[in-house]
């Protein structure tokens, strides 16, 4: 005779696990109904873009087709787009307009940000409040002040001067301070025992750690300022300084050049487009950080 | 490694005083645990001797330099905290060497003394992961290295092992013990776990709002509890108080409550006054009706594993019966306990101070 040792199970750890429920025939039909009126939202959105770039590739004497596909396809619109205006020099110049216009917003953003949330000074919330304040004041109101201050420092007409007055933006310390609210106070701490002054602790522990947010911001910052239309064509007398300015040169009191008109537009969005393309995640995450919408 | 003290150290938050005129002299090497219920106002003066928060008055010396008025990055001081604080976009090889860039330290150096922390630690094979890689008690080894790379003058924690299961919290508790003696370093630890300073500390601090209760080594303070505010901190179960009164009888004294009767330890008769009668749960011993000093109904029984905790009632009050397991009492029996009159301790009941016979009982102080 043999004897084994077996685990012992008790009647009462076994468990019967029910199956998992039919999903109920409401959620299904509420779902079928947001998706259709998501798909036709969507299409909406979709569809001036794509007649954009419909048109844009149509031959030049079938701009006003209504045909939804642009057939035969040609790239002549863009051929008398490059032709009748320096893109090319315009789309650098907005880029390189953007792009500082987004670092310096950020730079300051960063700083006023890290000053209103790390530190405790007097007047701190009276600043901050001010500060937050200048967001509401509208752009009619700084434009004259701005634009003549831009014609004594003889920067009108220039890039620089499309630049300087946008630098500091509220949008940026407002969103930039509501995460440094957030962010642990133990990190900077812990820093400060490690050796850090407030300066080091800055840039080796805030910036690192907060590199989502920037790099979310930022590029919140590049679309607006690659949007930008009025400041620009307020400062820049010349109508080939960006490409935004560039556009009306399509436009005549005889009618618009359509064809080379939406090429040009195409072109214009086109890095917008790319930057969102590779960078969704990073961009949705800007509109949902920023509460925008 | 460094002596700490503390003259008159107080913290105000406008009416509030989180901490009110702490005097303290924390030896060279010596493990001293702040421990107090929360709010009780040990953190605050943890970060005022690490410098993260200024005092409202008094001073704080490092060797006898006044530091109070010294940034944290000068004082030579390093700090463990309760979240442990790793910089989330660095390596763990990065987050220990952390200060020693600050000092600027020469890269070799610097890499041979976070070797020779990690290997310490048991942290060498995960010197390139990044902390969100790490289990809490690996996190917790992390912040303990790049406090040790530091060699400071003294250590600071802040409850380290708060977010630590059970099991882990009792390792980790042993390490740092260990580490401790290895080091004969000196130690502030804060914790409002009673276990965690019984096992580590050399001496403990007892905060009561922001003001010094007793200062004591873990024995001390467990077994001449300075007032009910330690006696009901301290064990668990903690400390059974009640009100009784003092009788002198036939030369001694004894101390009588509803259903209460037990002989002190004083071998005189000592004038009658009310007290707190205080007395463990392990102390209390089931007795024959006849011998019984208490008398009183079990309401409840609490299974530990080991041990048994009855809880009763006297009178009006609630008392609690520690013991091996199994106690044989069950819910509804009356019981009879006694206990020997070294374990019997008495408070004043207005100040709540231990009263101690000298030759007559008087309020001590802590």
């Amino acid at each position: 005779m043999t004897a084994t040792i077996e685990p012992t199970v008790h009647e009462d750890q076994v468990v019967d696990h029910p199956a998992a429920a039919d999903e109920p025939v409401g959620h299904r039909g509420r779902g079928v109904v947001g998706h259709v009126v998501l798909a036709v939202l969507s299409l909406a959105c979709l569809f001036p873009i794509y007649w954009l770039y419909a048109t844009s590739l149509r031959a030049p004497e079938d701009v006003y087709s209504l045909s939804v596909l642009p057939w035969p396809l040609s790239l002549d619109n863009y051929a008398d787009a490059f032709a009748k205006t320096d893109m090319v020099r315009m789309l650098v110049n907005t880029t390189v307009v953007a792009v500082l216009t987004a670092l310096g917003q950020l730079l300051t953003g960063l700083l006023a940000a890290y000053a209103f949330a790390a530190w405790r000074f007097r007047f701190q919330k009276l600043l901050y409040l001010m500060f937050v304040g200048t967001w509401l004041v509208p752009f009619q109101v700084t434009m004259l002040p701005n634009y003549v201050l831009l014609s004594q420092l003889s920067l009108l007409n220039t890039l620089a001067g499309v630049i300087v007055p946008t630098l500091c933006s509220a949008l940026g310390v407002l969103l930039l301070r509501q995460h440094l609210m957030g962010f642990p106070k133990e990190l900077l701490e812990a820093a400060r025992m490690d050796g850090r002054s407030s300066w080091g602790i800055l840039w080796t522990v805030v910036v690192p750690t907060l590199r989502p947010v920037l790099a979310a911001l930022g590029i919140l910052l590049v679309i607006t300022a690659w949007n930008e239309y009025f400041w620009p064509a307020m400062v820049l007398q010349r109508s080939n300084g960006m490409v935004q300015l560039g556009l009306r040169s399509f436009m005549g009191t005889e009618g618009n050049d359509w064809g080379p008109l939406m090429a040009a537009a195409g072109l214009t969005c086109l890095p917008i487009f790319l930057l969102y393309l590779v960078l969704q995640r990073h961009i949705v995450n800007a509109f949902v950080r920023s509460g925008l919408k | 490694m460094s002596r700490i003290q503390l003259e008159g150290l107080t913290r105000r938050f406008g009416s509030v005083t989180a901490v009110d005129d702490i005097w303290l002299d924390v030896a060279d090497g010596e493990f001293l645990v702040l421990l107090g219920p929360s709010g009780c106002g040990k953190s605050t003066l943890l970060r005022m001797i690490a410098g993260l928060l200024p005092p409202t008055g008094g001073r704080v010396l490092l060797d006898d330099t006044d530091i109070t008025h010294t940034p944290p990055r000068q004082r030579d001081l390093a700090m463990v905290f309760q979240s442990y604080a790793l910089y989330p976009h660095l390596s763990v090889a990065r987050n220990i060497g952390f200060p020693l860039r600050a000092r600027r330290l020469p890269k070799a150096t610097a890499q041979a003394k976070i070797a020779d922390v990690a290997a310490v630690l048991d942290l060498t094979e995960l010197l390139d992961r990044k902390p969100k890689e790490l289990s809490g008690g690996q996190r917790q080894r992390v912040a303990l290295g790049r406090a040790l790379v530091r060699d400071p003058g003294a250590f600071l924690m802040d409850e380290p092992l708060s977010n630590l299961d059970a099991k882990l919290r009792s390792s980790t508790r042993a390490e740092i013990s260990a580490l401790h003696q290895r080091l004969a370093a000196t130690v502030v630890y804060v914790t409002h776990d009673q276990v965690e300073a019984m096992t580590m500390a050399t001496r403990i601090v007892l905060l009561d709002k922001g003001k010094l209760e007793q200062v004591g080594t873990p024995e001390q303070v467990y077994d001449e509890p300075a007032s009910t505010f330690v006696a009901g901190f301290l064990g668990s179960p903690p400390m059974n108080l009640v009100p009784a009164s003092l009788a002198p009888a036939d030369g001694r004294t004894r101390a009588r409550g509803t259903d209460i009767d037990l002989l002190l330890p004083f071998a005189t008769e000592l004038p009658a006054r009310p007290v707190v009668l205080g007395v463990r749960p392990e102390h209390l011993v089931l007795t024959t009706p006849e011998d019984a000093g208490i008398r009183g109904v079990v309401r409840a029984v609490e299974n530990l594993g080991s041990e048994e905790v009855a809880h009763c009632l006297v009178g009006d009050d609630r008392l609690c019966l520690r013991g091996p397991r199994p106690l044989g009492l069950r819910a509804g029996d009356p019981v009879h306990l006694r206990a020997a009159p070294e374990h019997l301790h008495l408070f004043d009941p207005d100040s709540g101070r231990r009263l101690a016979w000298q030759p007559t009982p008087v309020a001590t102080s802590a």
